[in-house]
């Protein structure tokens, strides 16, 4: 893919600004700290190298070793003013200090002094650089669960040791695992723990403030090839995986609307009168008759019938024993209660 | 003699040339001069292509932060001149440590989106071409925070809260479904609980007003002129309504070894207050130990079926959806109006089926079509 010409003018002017302090530098090394290939920095000198002030006699260009550059190295040699790294613009020291903001409120690095000094340090030396108060955009992640579940697991996996947890599922079953942790993704409104479960002997992510209870024991982590391969993003689709799932077809008063925005669905059918129907694939029987069973007063239908009974057949169940309860219906408190 | 050095140069190369002749330039170039002289720019077949080439050029730089300002030249014409203050675009010293840049490499990871991606690869770029050693990702080890796509909006609203500018998109309302045009004045945008919200005055109102971003369903255009208007001084947390509500104590009773994740923010009844819930329990009934009928058994019983359990919430109604969404693991005991509104949802929830005794097929589609 193409890259385009503003990025990569950021990157030409970002080599000479770099060069022009840092002396000689290996090809491989600039472009790791620019995050491109090493032709493409060969590229950028090539064309740094006939590039300069009108004119464009040999005085008038920015100039490199010849020497060097056949040896792999970089040593810029006059680069016709072009010395200051250039400033953060708004929108990057948005980015920037909205991101830092969020992650110092983590319970991860809250839960951590070392971390949080580093981050607040990182935080401070931005704003001082950019003079931008930045408050355009303001994010606040999850708490991300227990103090000390968070701490455990911080610990571990900078300590590389196995975990032990207690921890219940959507499907309220509670289970005792050993995990080798991999990451800590804390994500909008939860923070997953991404671990090689030895009880299912495979890759698992668990939702943290599920997690009753984590010990760090001094077992070693073990490889286990194909986990975690760094990536940020949680995979949604595989958490609520199963193409063979059948389908399930659910009509929602428009107060329901966060339902089809916070979970995955299959469709979103918006209707004239401001209701909406979603589908989604039945992958977690358990939690969906239980969200459907929170959500009621705002579900119009519930399609195939046998969904809907069973949603119905556990609500009638729960009727039954508050039924048999003996408060009494006319509202007394136990203030007042003997 | 001007002589490009190559017939067609490519944009960034073009680009390159002009920040180095402008930065250069003795007092500023005019646009006669940039055509002539500049590597890249008599490669435009005619002057309206040349205008449009440098204007756009303009616009790039200045959304790199490079600005390039227009001064008078002096003398006898009215002509503009260009050039470039490097002071008006350095970067100040900044000393990061390798810590501190690993903590800025991981907020890059942190945005899903393609716009805030670029702004943020951007400002490593720049940062690394300030020098410092290379980013240590100790600190952080294994964490990986990040935060939902916030959508197309947060470009133009970006643009428009820097500019002050209003903007206009049309939403849907929650309460009733409704679409409708809104005209804004954008504050902030702030992620909250997996949501994303716009914080703005709703000219429309002509009061402070928050949208959620998913519901706005067209594109969100800019109109009208820059510095409309001022953004006050305000609490994201207070204008969403948030934080707000106080803690208070729900009391529950829970199956044994039913609704952990409840149980992991609960804490038992002080036993002294026990005595006062164990005669208003259900029955451990539904499949509990065998045959626990017997009167005499009754708060025995009682009291092994059930754990009584003291939950704070916030919320009444995030209350009673939680506790109805245990079924019948869970009864609310108090206060009086959670109980109701779990009621409330259980109750619906029941109708929702065909029931044991009404078996028509037809009847999901018919009996839901209004509420």
């Amino acid at each position: 893919m193409a890259e385009r010409a503003d990025d990569r003018l950021l990157r030409l002017l970002g080599i000479v600004a770099y060069l022009d302090g840092a002396g000689p530098v290996p090809v491989a090394d600039l472009a790791k700290r620019f995050g491109t290939t090493p032709a493409q920095i060969q590229k950028d000198v090539d064309a740094l190298w006939v590039s300069g002030t009108p004119g464009y006699w040999p005085d008038d260009l920015i100039d490199f070793d010849a020497a060097s550059i056949d040896r792999g190295v970089v040593h810029l040699t006059e680069a016709r003013g072009m010395t200051r790294p250039l400033r953060l613009g708004t929108r990057e020291a948005v980015a920037l200090v909205a991101a830092l903001r969020a992650m110092k409120a983590t319970g991860a690095v809250q839960a951590d002094p070392a971390r949080s000094a580093v981050v607040e340090s990182a935080l401070g030396k931005l704003t001082d650089a950019t003079g931008e108060a930045a408050s355009a955009v303001d994010v606040r992640l999850a708490p991300g669960g227990d103090r000390q579940v968070v701490a455990a697991i911080s610990s571990a996996l900078v300590a590389h040791r196995r975990l032990r947890i207690r921890y219940v599922t959507s499907s309220d079953v509670v289970s005792e695992r050993e995990v080798d942790p991999v990451r800590l993704h804390t994500q909008d409104e939860y923070a997953y723990l991404a671990a090689w479960c030895y009880r299912a002997a495979a890759p698992r992510t668990f939702r943290v403030d599920r997690i009753l209870e984590a010990v760090e024991t001094d077992v070693p982590v073990q490889e286990h090839p194909g986990v975690g391969e760094p990536s940020a993003e949680i995979d949604f689709a595989a958490l609520f995986a199963g193409g063979s799932s059948p389908l399930a077809t659910i009509r929602f008063a428009p107060r329901a609307r966060w339902f089809a925005e916070e979970v995955p669905v299959e469709s979103v059918r918006n209707l004239p009168d401001g209701d909406f129907e979603v589908t989604l694939r039945v992958t977690n029987p358990g939690w969906l008759r239980s969200t459907l069973i929170q959500l009621a007063p705002y579900v119009r239908s519930v399609a195939p019938r046998p969904l809907a009974d069973d949603v119905a057949g556990a609500a009638r169940e729960a009727l039954d024993v508050y039924g048999a309860s003996s408060v009494p219906r006319d509202g007394a408190t136990s203030a007042n209660h003997h | 003699m001007p002589s490009p050095a190559a017939p067609a140069l490519n944009p960034a190369e073009r680009l390159l040339n002009l920040v180095i002749a402008l930065v250069n330039t003795n007092a500023a170039m005019t646009k006669q001069q940039v055509r002539t002289a500049v590597a890249g720019y008599s490669d435009a077949p005619s002057d309206e292509a040349f205008e449009r080439m440098f204007e756009r050029d303009k616009d790039m730089l200045r959304a790199l932060g490079i600005p390039v300002v227009t001064v008078g030249t002096g003398g006898h014409t009215d002509e503009l001149g260009y050039r470039i203050d490097q002071d008006a675009y350095a970067l100040p010293p900044i000393d990061l440590t390798p810590a501190e840049l690993g903590v800025l490499s991981l907020a890059a990871q942190f945005w899903q989106d393609k716009t805030l991606q670029t702004d943020i690869n951007r400002a490593m770029v720049k940062l690394r071409a300030a020098g410092a050693g290379d980013p240590s990702a100790d600190a952080l080890a294994g964490l990986a925070p990040s935060v939902r796509a916030v959508g197309d909006a947060y470009g133009p609203l970006m643009e428009a809260i820097e500019a002050r500018r209003a903007v206009t998109f049309s939403y849907r309302a929650a309460y009733n479904g409704a679409v409708l045009t809104r005209h804004v004045e954008p504050w902030r945008i702030a992620a909250r609980d997996g949501g994303w919200y716009l914080m703005c005055f709703d000219r429309d109102r002509q009061a402070p007003r928050v949208f959620r971003m998913s519901r706005i369903e067209s594109r969100v255009r800019i109109t009208g002129p820059t510095d409309a208007y001022e953004i006050p001084d305000f609490e994201t947390d207070v204008m969403l309504g948030k934080a707000h509500g106080e803690v208070r104590q729900a009391v529950v009773a829970v199956r044994p070894e039913r609704a952990g994740a409840l149980r992991a923010r609960a804490k038992p009844v002080p036993d002294g207050e026990r005595e006062a819930y164990n005669g208003r329990l259900p029955r451990p009934a539904g499949g509990a130990d065998g045959g626990a009928d017997d009167r005499a058994d009754d708060r025995a019983g009682a009291r092994a079926g059930w754990d009584i359990l003291e939950v704070p919430y916030r919320s009444l109604s995030g209350m009673a959806a939680e506790a109805a969404g245990y079924g019948a693991a869970l009864v609310v005991l108090e206060p009086q109006a959670v109980r109701e509104e779990t009621l409330r949802r259980l109750t619906a929830a029941a109708a929702l089926g065909s029931g044991p005794e009404t078996g028509s097929t037809a009847g999901t589609q018919a009996e839901a079509t209004r509420g």
